[in-house]
């Protein structure tokens, strides 16, 4: 029992990222409930301040607005993607970043005691943070834990530090380019550097790209209409580039939201990048993306087509962004070579040969096919000494910093570590900020 | 079916065992009760047939020692039970449950405690600091802080760096400011407190919390500056050191080389060192060496002269041919050949060679006939194909023949030649009296040189030498050579003929 160093107290793991929510018991490989963040809520009191235009398609900003906190929530797997009339869409986290916390109790209480069907009050809790996380946004976390779900120990951890730990690693260089946010977590003996903490919104350019790339009309097709199959009556078979013929569900036409519309769109973008999309392992090289087979995909609509080498552009939007976009947006996220050379600028010159000798690749949305040989090749480039640790398993790549949470929380030596119920009543909030350092 | 000893005694109708241990010798009778005690590990069937007589056996058929089972606890179930514990690390009453096995000491130390190791780190009053370690640099507030943040990270140094925040109007601090100042006032500490151990201890502390800045930071001014080199620069480092490693193998190649030269033409006069190992290079010189010689050239035959040459170890022992050895010989094809027994001085040493180099070559001034000669006959002096021992012997000989037949040649032409003329001669004097100072008539000579020419060309150069004044043009025109050197050995040689 002491020679591994676990010592389970049946401990939970939550991890709340901006796609989604994960928990589990604190020693398995996998989270029991993966809950979507997006919820769907209907106000109420329906007021005269919704407003919906702002939700533009090419705006990669997400919603601001909160929720309304009496308005009912439906959440997991049958809250947003279930159509209702009226009902709206919100995800409380932004960047990465829980900015709406009125919701973030039903998610969890959801993911506990609904999916996995525990008793909170009964196990010591660890939570994650991204590592720009502000102290007023764990401290909240912590007053949730304690004062509405009653857990007798809790503790916040980095998931850039869990994300390396994953990787069995205590210092590593964490790449996680996530659903929102990509970062590059510089992490020494287990602490977050956070001089050299570098995050843009990268993977909101790549999904708005690909849209772009999907509702605009080519010389070989038109726009595709990205509906939801939850709009869609019936439709008939059609060949590959020929205009679909379908029915909508017009009884649900007026009683559709623009919140959940927009949902909607960024799932059918994200499903056709999910199956389609692809980085190009040697840098954009015109003949090298033309030379790679077409992939054939069938829109909810009925509409299929191939797509060609415009699938490879959507993932070389990671790596390279052509100087016309840059001109355009002067306040573009940052790819990720140069996330990586700022990172590294801010870190010791000792320690940049450790880094570069522990590259962690994790996040869902390093998923793309050909992404680490790609992250590889930029990196061999220009450092002499590279290695690269990128789970071959899609679980572990995407619940990289839950499956560190659950390694980290079954620890012997981890225990004492907790923030007990009871310290929390006597310091207060500023005891988080002085044990989670 | 039991099957008892008597019953295959009888069978095999063989005496009783009673009957036989009764006829043999008085021992007491083994009673039934006794054949059922058997040994451990051996069948009951199987003992009743062998009975009590074979003991070798029952070692032998001692229970089979398996590999051991594995004990799993004391026996077989082991109880766990859910119990809360109490972390000796922590300071509150937190009580966390874990599964133990039931036979736990409940009131044991949580194992993990032990790990919860503090790092210590120097303290410091306020007189102490005022006495020793002011400095104009740091504030008393920037190097508590400094302490504080070096005690919560436990001196990792990265981090410290990462999360020490300077006092607003305070300056930046890089990483080597904040060890310098550290380290400074620890060996401060150390060296103005009371020590207790002895000096060489202190010593050694005080050495452990040295540090040089300007030397840590210089080493990362050239870390960076490495890292800064654009692929250009590095391309052409690389290329320099190339050349580098070019050079001096080149070099190296050179000096071999020249020390060979040097070995081979001047042995140990050429002073390299590598030579002076033969007990007949420089030990020679000496007296001592002289006689440690003498004292060697009795064990071991060697050449007894003081040479220079540059032997290849010690000659081989001169060694009776015995039979076996010539058989031994024979087999591997190995050859012995007798050293040049007169004399191993440098001038007659012969280095080692491969024997193709050693061919004979013929007389320079013969070496176009001989060449032709074998060429005719299809052979290629220059180059054996396999120049073992009996083939060099056999191309030699055959050199020799060719030109022993060139000689040969030479001599049945010069003496035909003479014949003819004369024959000329003595028919000129014989018809001198019928035609008065007609000379013989070209077409003739020409007749008799061009029959000569035609048998052996190459004997021409030396014919031409007997050819007569008249002759000669006819010759000279033909075969094209020097006009000047026949009439010149025409002028010699045809005098006292």
């Amino acid at each position: 029992m002491v020679n591994y160093g676990g010592d389970e107290v049946s401990a939970l793991v939550l991890d709340i990222g901006s796609s989604s929510v994960r928990a589990g018991y604190a020693g398995d490989d996998i989270p029991k409930a993966i809950i979507p963040s997006f919820y769907g809520y209907k106000a109420t009191t329906v007021d005269g301040d919704v407003q919906m235009g702002g939700n533009a398609p090419e705006n990669f900003e997400s919603t601001t607005k909160q929720t309304p906190s009496d308005a009912k929530l439906y959440l997991g797997q049958n809250g947003p993607s279930i159509w209702r009339e009226g009902m709206e869409i919100g995800n409380p986290v932004r960047d990465a970043l829980i900015f709406d916390f009125n919701p973030i109790p039903a998610l969890i209480s959801h993911a506990l005691v609904d999916v996995m069907r525990v008793n909170p009050s009964e196990h010591p809790i660890l939570v994650t943070e991204p590592a720009w996380n502000t102290p007023a946004n764990r401290e909240r976390m912590a007053e949730i834990m304690f004062e509405e779900f009653h857990v007798p120990a809790f503790y916040i951890a980095n998931t850039g530090v869990l994300n390396a730990f994953a990787a069995g690693k205590g210092s590593a260089l964490v790449i996680d380019v996530g659903h929102a946010m990509a970062s590059i977590t510089p992490v020494v003996d287990g602490f977050v550097l956070r001089k050299g903490l570098v995050s843009s919104a990268l993977p909101k350019l790549v999904q708005a790209h690909a849209r772009h790339i999907l509702s605009n009309p080519t010389q070989t097709r038109r726009g595709i209409e990205l509906l939801p199959h939850q709009l869609i009556a019936n439709k008939l078979p059609v060949e590959p580039g020929a205009p679909p013929k379908f029915s909508l569900r017009e009884d649900r036409l007026s009683g559709t939201t623009e919140s959940w519309r927009v949902w909607c769109e960024s799932r059918e973008v994200e499903e056709w990048i999910q199956s389609v999309a692809g980085v190009l392992d040697q840098g954009w090289n015109d003949q090298a993306a033309a030379s790679r087979p077409a992939r054939q995909y069938e829109f909810p609509t009925g509409y299929n087509t191939y797509f060609g080498p415009e699938r490879y552009q959507v993932g070389e939007q990671f790596f390279f962004h052509s100087p016309q976009l840059v001109a355009q947006n002067p306040n573009l996220p940052k790819n990720i070579p140069t996330l990586l050379s700022e990172s590294l600028r801010a870190c010791d010159p000792d320690l940049r040969q450790v880094l570069m000798g522990n590259v962690v690749l994790t996040g869902g949305g390093s998923l793309f096919p050909g992404f680490a040989d790609r992250l590889e090749a930029e990196l061999s480039r220009n450092f002499p000494h590279v290695k690269i640790h990128a789970p071959g398993n899609p679980i572990e790549r995407r619940y990289g910093g839950w499956l560190g949470g659950s390694i980290l929380a079954s620890l012997g030596t981890f225990h004492q570590l907790w923030i007990s119920r009871e310290e929390w009543q006597e310091h207060g909030k500023p005891i988080v900020g002085q044990r989670c350092k | 079916m039991a099957v008892s000893a008597s019953d295959i005694r009888s069978a095999l109708s063989l005496p009783s065992s009673s009957t036989l241990v009764q006829s043999t010798t008085p021992a007491p009778r083994k009673s039934q009760g006794q054949i059922t005690k058997k040994p451990e590990g051996i069948s009951r069937e199987l003992y009743a047939l062998i009975g009590p007589s074979a003991p070798s056996l029952v070692a032998h058929l001692a229970k089979p020692r398996l590999k051991q089972k594995p004990n799993f606890g004391s026996g077989g179930k082991v109880k766990w039970e859910w119990r809360p514990f109490r972390n000796a690390g922590r300071t509150d009453s937190l009580q966390l449950g874990h599964w133990v096995k039931a036979a736990d000491d409940p009131g044991a130390e949580y194992p993990f405690t032990k790990y919860n190791v503090q790092s210590q780190s120097y303290t410091y009053s306020q007189e102490e600091y005022t006495r020793f370690l002011e400095d104009k640099d740091w504030t008393k507030d920037e190097t508590d802080h400094l302490f504080n943040v070096v005690r919560e990270y436990d001196t990792r140094w990265y981090v410290v760096h990462d999360r020490y925040e300077p006092p607003p109007d305070g300056p930046t601090r890089s990483l080597e400011d904040l060890k310098d100042r550290y380290y400074s006032v620890c060996r401060k500490l150390i060296r103005n407190r009371p020590w207790t151990g002895d000096e060489a201890s202190k010593a050694q502390l005080l050495n452990s919390y040295q540090f040089d800045k300007d030397r840590e930071r210089m080493r990362k001014d050239y870390i960076a500056s490495l890292e800064d080199r654009t692929p250009e620069e590095i391309a052409e480092e690389e290329a320099l050191f190339i050349e580098l490693k070019r050079l001096e193998q080149n070099e190296r190649k050179f000096k071999k080389e020249r020390d060979e030269l040097l070995r081979t033409l001047l042995g140990i006069d050429s002073g390299l060192p590598d030579i002076v190992a033969e007990e007949d290079g420089l030990s020679a010189l000496s007296a001592e060496g002289f006689k440690k010689r003498k004292k060697n050239a009795n064990e071991i035959e060697i050449p007894s002269t003081p040479s220079n040459i540059i032997s290849l170890g010690p000659p081989p022992p001169k060694r009776a041919h015995s039979a076996k050895s010539a058989a031994y010989d024979a087999q591997h094809c190995i050859l012995r050949v007798e050293p040049p027994a007169s004399s191993t001085t440098k001038i007659t040493h012969t280095p080692v060679h491969l024997r193709s180099f050693k061919l004979p070559a013929p007389k320079a001034a013969l070496l176009p006939k001989v060449t032709q000669a074998l060429t005719e006959l299809g052979i290629n002096p220059t180059r054996l194909v396999m120049p073992t021992r009996e083939n060099c012997t056999r191309l030699e000989s055959l050199i020799e023949a060719t030109t022993a037949l060139i000689d040969t040649k030479k001599v049945v032409d010069r003496v035909e030649q003479d014949i003819r003329v004369l024959r000329v001669r003595l028919g000129r004097a014989s018809e001198g009296a019928e035609e008065d100072g007609k000379e013989g008539t070209p077409m003739e000579v020409d007749g008799g040189a061009g029959a000569g020419a035609d048998v052996d060309a190459d004997a021409d150069a030396d014919a031409e030498g007997e050819v007569d004044g008249r002759a000669q043009s006819i010759l000279s025109t033909r075969s094209g050579r020097g006009r000047k050197q026949v009439r010149y050995s025409s002028q010699i040689l045809s005098m006292p003929i």
